[in-house]
Formats: C-alpha cells, sequence, structure tokens
C-alpha cells in the first residue's frame, strides 16, 4: 500500500514536472524592452567565438544594445533549435544562420525581418562591397546583415616552398609543377578532406574552369554532365590519382597538416587564418596565402567569397533594436573591433586587417580584376548539395569513374528544378 | 483495514462452535494478512476483486499511463504522421501520401543503411554477445574470476562518442593500428574507416570493446543462478568441458541469454553514437544505418517526412524484431 502510494507521487511528480518543462518557455530571456541599451538575444553556432562578441559588447556596450550570447558548438542541434524556436513565443531577437537555401527557407515564412533599408543605408555609406547584397536578397528585398565574410584562398607553408625552391604560383599551370616537383620530392602538395569540405576543389577547379556552369548550376541553366563540369571532374581525378592529395583517411585537422608541413597547400576560406593562430602558425612566417588560380586562363581570376548573416527575428521581443544593432554592425567603428578581434577580413573596404597575408589577398581578390563566386555550399540547392556532400565525399576517398555520379547530381538537380517549375 | 478479518479468535477463548463468518468479498483481503503460507492451486483466490478495488487500482495506474501515453504514443503518432507529409521543420507540414515511403525504398542510400544495419544486428549477436559468454564461461568459477572480468567491463563505463573517438585515433590512416601494423612490416594496410563495408565491421570491433563485458556480467549473473545439483549429477554420471556446456550448462542458461540477444537485437537497430563519432556514416553514405539516416535525413537535410518514414520503418522492424524472437523463446521455454 504505502509502496504503491509512494510510487503513485513519484510518477505524479515526474508528470508536474515535465509539465512545468513544458510551460517554463515563456518567462526568462530576452528582458530589456524595446530601445537603447536593450539586452538583445543572440544565438548562434559559433560558440568559439563568443570572446570576439565580448568584445563587440564593449565597445556597443557604452550607449547601444548588448548581446546575451547563447553559443551552440554543434550546428545541426543548432539549426534545430533555431526552427523550434520560431514555433515558440520565443524569437531570438538576433541569431545567425546560412546564406542560399537555408536563409531563403526562414524568408519564405516570413520568419527575418527585412533589412533593405539598412543595405540601401550602408551601401551609400560605403560600408559593403559590391555583390555581397546578393547574398542577401530575396524577390528584391534584403534580409539579415553580413556576420562575416571569408574568401577562398590557397594556404602554403613557406618553409615547405623555400625548402623546395618553389615560388608562389600565379598561374594553374605553375601550381600544377609545383604540386608535381613536391610530389617527387616526397612532399604532399595538396590538402583535402572526404566530409564538410569534401567539394571545394570541385568549386575551386569549376569556378576557374567555366564560371558560367559554375553559376549555371545554381540556376539549373547548366548541367552536371556538361563537358566543363567532366574536364574537372578528370581533372581532379587525375589529380588524386596522382597522388597529390593526403589521404582523406588522415583526421589530423587541416591547420595542423599545413603547420607541420605535412601538406604543402590547403584551399580554404580565410577563417583558416584563425585556426592556424591558434596552433602557433605565424602568417607571413610560418605561412603564406594566394588566390586560387583559375584552371582555364581564358576564365579570369574568381574568388569564392562565403559569408554568415547575422539575422533579426521577425516579431521578436527586442527586433527594432536588434535591427539597429544589425546597422551598427556594418559600421567601420563595429568591424575594427569585429576585425582586430577575429584576426580576420572585414566586408567593410574601410577596414584594413593588421594581418598583411590577409590584406594582401584582400587587396588582390576585391581590386576589380577578379570575379566573386558564391560559396557551392550556400550557392546551390540545398538537395542537390547534399547528395553532393555523397558524391564528392566517395570521390575524395576512392576517386571513380565520375560520370555516374554526375548523372546522379543532374538527377537530383532535374527533379529540383521541375519543382521549382 | 485487515484487522478485521483477522480477529477471529481471542486468545485463550474456548473453541468456537462454528467457523467465523467472513463477509462476502474479504477472502483475498485475508488471504494477504494470513501468515505467510505457501499456497496450494486448490486455494488460490479465484474470485473477482470488488469494482472498487479495481477502479482505485485503475487510478494508480493512471499517471504512469499518462506519461507513457504522452512521452511514447503521442510522438509516435505525430512522427507516423509526419512520415506522410513533405515538412522542412518550418512553417505546416503538407500532406503527400506514402510519397516519403516510395522515396526512402528507392533511395539506394537507404538500402545501403538497411545492409548495414543487417552487418549490426548480425555482428552484434556474434561479437559482443558470443565474446561475453566466452568471457563469463571461461571466466567463472576461477579464483578472482572477478579480476578477470573487470578489464572488460570497464570499456562500458565510457560513453559512446568517446569510444567512438579513442577507437578513430586508433583506425584512422596512419593511426596506431598502421604504425603497429608497421613495426611488422605491413606498408600497405587496409583503409579501416574508407573502405565499405570494412568501415562497418571495424566500428562494430569498437562496439564489441565496449559491450562484451557488460555481457559477460549478465552472462555470469546466469551461471550463478544455475543450480549446483544437476551440474553436480552431470559431472557424476561422466559430463565434462565442452559436452557439459553444450548439454547442461548452455540450456540452463536460456532465461539469461533470451534477455541479453533480445536487447543486443534492439541495441544493434538502433546503433548512432559509434558511427556518428567515427565515420558520420562517411565516406558517402557508405556506413549509414537507419539510425543514422533518420537523424542526417531530418536535422542535416531538413526532410522531416523521410526522416520521419525511416524512424517509423526502424521503429517496426525493432519492435517486430523483439516480439518475434521474445514470443519464440518465452513459448520454447513454457513447452520446456
Amino acid at each position: 500500500m504505502k509502496r504503491t502510494r509512494i510510487l503513485a507521487g513519484a510518477t505524479a511528480a515526474s508528470l508536474a514536472l515535465g509539465l512545468a518543462a513544458c510551460s517554463s518557455g515563456d518567462d526568462g530571456g530576452g528582458g530589456g524592452g524595446d530601445g537603447d541599451g536593450a539586452a538583445l538575444g543572440f544565438y548562434t553556432d559559433k560558440a568559439a567565438w563568443e570572446p570576439s562578441f565580448d568584445a563587440m559588447n564593449e565597445v556597443s556596450g557604452a550607449d547601444g544594445s548588448t548581446l546575451e550570447f547563447t553559443g551552440y558548438s554543434d550546428s545541426t542541434a543548432y539549426d534545430s533549435f533555431i526552427k523550434q524556436s520560431f514555433r515558440t513565443k520565443q524569437v531570438p531577437d538576433l541569431f545567425t544562420w546560412h546564406t542560399g537555401s537555408s536563409l531563403a527557407e526562414l524568408v519564405d515564412q516570413g520568419l527575418v525581418a527585412e533589412t533593405t533599408d539598412l543595405w540601401t543605408q550602408a551601401e551609400a555609406d560605403g560600408l559593403v562591397p559590391e555583390g555581397l547584397k546578393d547574398n542577401y536578397t530575396y524577390d528584391g528585398k534584403q534580409y539579415c546583415v553580413p556576420l562575416n565574410v571569408a574568401y577562398w584562398a590557397v594556404y602554403y607553408n613557406k618553409k615547405v616552398f623555400a625548402d623546395h625552391d618553389i615560388e608562389v604560383p600565379t598561374t594553374f599551370e605553375e601550381m600544377m609543377a609545383a604540386a608535381e616537383k613536391l610530389k617527387g620530392e616526397g612532399v604532399t602538395p595538396f590538402h583535402q578532406m572526404n566530409i564538410i569540405f569534401e567539394f571545394v576543389w570541385f568549386q575551386a577547379l569549376l569556378a576557374g574552369n567555366a564560371p558560367e556552369t559554375y553559376e549555371g548550376l545554381q540556376t539549373g541553366d547548366a548541367s552536371y554532365l556538361d563537358p566543363e563540369v567532366v574536364e574537372v571532374m578528370d581533372q581532379w581525378k587525375q589529380m588524386i590519382d596522382d597522388g597529390y592529395y593526403n589521404d582523406p583517411g588522415v583526421t589530423t585537422d587541416p591547420q595542423t597538416l599545413l603547420k607541420n608541413g605535412d601538406v604543402a597547400m590547403a584551399y580554404f576560406g580565410t577563417f583558416l587564418t584563425g585556426q592556424l593562430t591558434d596552433v602557433g602558425a605565424k602568417s607571413g612566417e610560418d605561412y603564406g596565402i594566394f588566390p586560387m588560380p583559375s584552371m582555364n586562363p581564358a576564365s579570369g581570376d574568381q574568388t569564392v567569397l562565403e559569408t554568415g548573416p547575422l539575422c533579426v527575428g521577425k516579431g521578436s521581443e527586442n527586433e527594432q533594436a536588434a535591427l539597429d544593432y544589425s546597422a551598427w554592425w556594418m559600421t567601420d567603428e563595429a568591424q575594427k573591433t569585429w576585425s582586430s578581434s577575429r584576426g580576420d577580413v572585414s566586408f567593410n573596404p574601410n577596414v584594413t586587417v593588421e594581418d598583411p597575408e590577409l590584406q594582401k589577398l584582400v587587396d588582390g581578390v576585391t581590386g576589380g580584376d577578379t570575379t566573386i563566386q558564391q560559396r557551392y555550399l550556400e550557392a546551390n540547392p540545398l538537395p542537390v548539395y547534399t547528395l553532393s556532400t555523397e558524391i564528392f565525399g566517395d570521390f575524395v576517398t576512392n576517386a571513380p569513374d565520375p560520370m555516374p555520379g554526375l548523372q546522379r547530381l543532374q538527377d537530383e538537380a532535374d527533379t529540383y528544378w521541375a519543382e521549382q517549375g | 483495514m485487515p484487522h478485521r478479518t483477522t480477529v477471529t479468535t481471542p486468545p485463550g477463548a474456548a473453541e468456537p462452535a462454528a467457523p467465523p463468518v467472513v463477509p462476502e468479498g474479504e477472502t483475498t483481503m485475508t488471504a494477504t494478512a494470513a501468515p505467510p503460507r505457501p499456497p496450494t492451486s486448490a486455494e488460490r483466490p479465484a474470485r473477482r476483486p470488488r469494482a472498487t478495488y479495481r477502479w482505485s487500482a485503475r487510478g494508480f495506474a493512471l499517471p504512469a499511463v499518462l506519461v507513457v501515453a504522452l512521452l511514447l504514443y503521442v510522438p509516435f503518432v505525430w512522427t507516423s504522421y509526419l512520415s506522410l507529409t513533405e515538412y522542412n521543420g518550418l512553417g505546416d507540414p503538407e500532406l503527400v501520401g506514402l510519397a516519403k515511403y516510395q522515396e526512402m525504398l528507392t533511395d539506394a542510400g537507404f538500402l545501403n543503411s538497411l545492409l548495414n544495419t543487417v552487418f549490426w544486428v548480425v555482428g552484434t549477436l556474434v561479437l559482443p554477445v558470443g565474446l561475453g559468454l566466452v568471457i563469463a564461461v571461461l571466466a567463472y568459477g576461477l579464483k578472482a574470476s572477478f579480476w578477470y572480468r573487470l578489464p572488460f567491463l570497464l570499456p562500458y563505463a565510457i560513453s559512446g562518442v568517446a569510444v567512438g573517438v579513442i577507437w578513430t585515433f586508433v583506425l584512422q590512416t596512419g593511426g596506431a593500428l598502421d604504425e603497429a601494423l608497421g613495426l611488422f612490416g605491413v606498408t600497405d594496410p587496409p583503409r579501416w574507416l574508407l573502405d565499405a563495408p570494412l568501415n562497418t565491421f571495424v566500428m562494430i570491433a569498437a562496439a564489441t570493446w565496449q559491450g562484451a563485458g557488460v555481457n559477460a556480467l549478465l552472462f555470469t549473473i546466469g551461471l550463478q543462478s544455475i543450480p549446483k545439483e544437476p551440474l553436480e549429477a552431470a559431472r557424476l554420471d561422466g559430463a565434462s568441458g565442452w559436452t557439459m556446456f553444450r548439454t547442461m550448462t548452455w540450456p540452463m542458461l536460456t532465461p539469461l541469454t533470451t534477455v541479453v540477444v533480445g536487447l543486443s537485437i534492439v541495441g544493434s537497430l538502433k546503433q548512432f553514437d559509434i558511427i556518428w563519432a567515427m565515420t558520420k556514416g562517411g565516406p558517402g553514405v557508405s556506413s549509414e544505418t537507419l539510425a543514422l539516416t533518420m537523424y542526417k535525413d531530418t536535422f542535416v537535410e531538413n526532410d522531416y517526412g523521410l526522416g520521419a518514414a525511416v524512424a517509423v520503418f526502424l521503429t517496426v522492424v525493432t519492435v517486430a524484431a523483439s516480439v518475434l524472437y521474445l514470443r519464440r523463446q518465452l513459448s520454447g521455454a513454457r513447452e520446456s
């Protein structure tokens, strides 16, 4: 009898606890109210960047709003958290997201606040480079502001280049010659991996071989079976077969491989600079950066730009304050703080980065002759990109005949574009 | 309450002329309140309990039933509904009938996951369960057998993700295993985590490292519960070693084997953490299992409908496998 009562009590308590947990969504969080000086609920999957967001709070804290930081380190868990939060009353004031189809989904559902006015003002003030806006434009309107940008370029180990008497290549031919020489002398020329960044060599080679085709794939105007794409896959396969890449089974971080000279070159976004700094490699001394040369010189210089958005949840508690904060985010003051705290490039052309290698790269790729391309991941339809992780992951690992994979990608793309009408 | 029925004869009173009158419906209470006495089949309480008693029993069970319904059945019904929809986690799900199941069954990746899951089920039955049995039998009865079992049991205390990380260090290209093989002159070792189905096999080995110990522990408990007399009798009849195990120990272990195998089937069908930590299902989808496919379809590819279809499939398979296996085992036990 007594035992049953205890059991029943425990069950009731656990039930009550569960109900309490379900209903606790309404309290806590945000606070502050509208207007200046609000504490903005801020969510991001870039948990490791917390010190930089703290640094921003020190600058903005005096007269503006500050961020109340919640960081995730697992981006899948983060994405589903953000999506779920839109089903509750607790819409995030500010959150980081991804451009491309992921942002399109939120825009379609009317979940993010429009920022067209902010962009118009920022362009008038010269705070954003040309072309960046395209990443944030849906049906002619802008949503979110750029949190950060990264240019994709080739990082190289200076000591390895010096030891093997190799000049920094300026053409694709020179880069291949350098790779051949390094290979012959027992050094793995290039880094690549079969997860997360399995698509990047496809991106680099195709953007450099046939930029129109690279862009055409994003709009359904080009095919994965086009000869330009096949050329790229053949070239890539040749490079894998020739042993130009590290074994993809090595799970050591790229920054460590590059720093130790286990690979001579790594094609990465400029976020790699921060990771190299973390392992004690010095820019300009241990490593340098050069733009990826185009596989077909006639294509002209192409550089891939990746950008991550900072978005305002529509209908959030501090929506206006969050929009004001977004406008401030693009200013010289904010971007100087951000750039020096991250040691990374800023999208704001008025802000120079202290790292000379990075600055040289930025000067080169924003100098006028270079065409800026979007990163493959964000630029392509999600189902096609998702399939590409499987196909390219397998390609990096086993270098099979590329045609069946390309056929599957094209089938997936056909299905997607047919659904779009 | 019981005191009412137990007081039948005051101490020191004369022998009553007639048996005490027990009110209708109080017989069971008498039975429970009576001093412990092995019940015989003749006096099994056969009468139905009073209606109020049954209602109060239902009242006590209700909170638990509610919790189960709320936490298990409602999500399952919701997932089943989602599997009939097109849904990306935002807005409202859109009914598409059985399209997601069709998509699932015609997807090469899904069929590959299914095959890998079969590898896992079979592999887990053979290795962690088989090895657990071997360890238990070999160590049983030895002096300090605890110390023989302990090293096998320790990995069980580590989380699956940590096991995955440890084994990644061992199995990655140029990792600990490759270096060790290098000492023996093997210059071109297999690509453990890159080539399918080898990557699934080595991950089953990692799971074995973690799981064999606890199976050994369970089998040891089973061995301890076997009565000594039949074994002694068999020994007197000249049985020993393999014959002893095959004809005596193994049949008497059946109840525990049923539990261990049942748990192992369910566990392997939903295997996730070690694979997620070691290969994330890759390269490509070559080492995905159904649990990984379900997770990736839902949360990585944002195709909640497809993920839900895989989840429903996985649930049906798991429940069917458990029910079929347990029913067969338990009915077998009843017959014997």
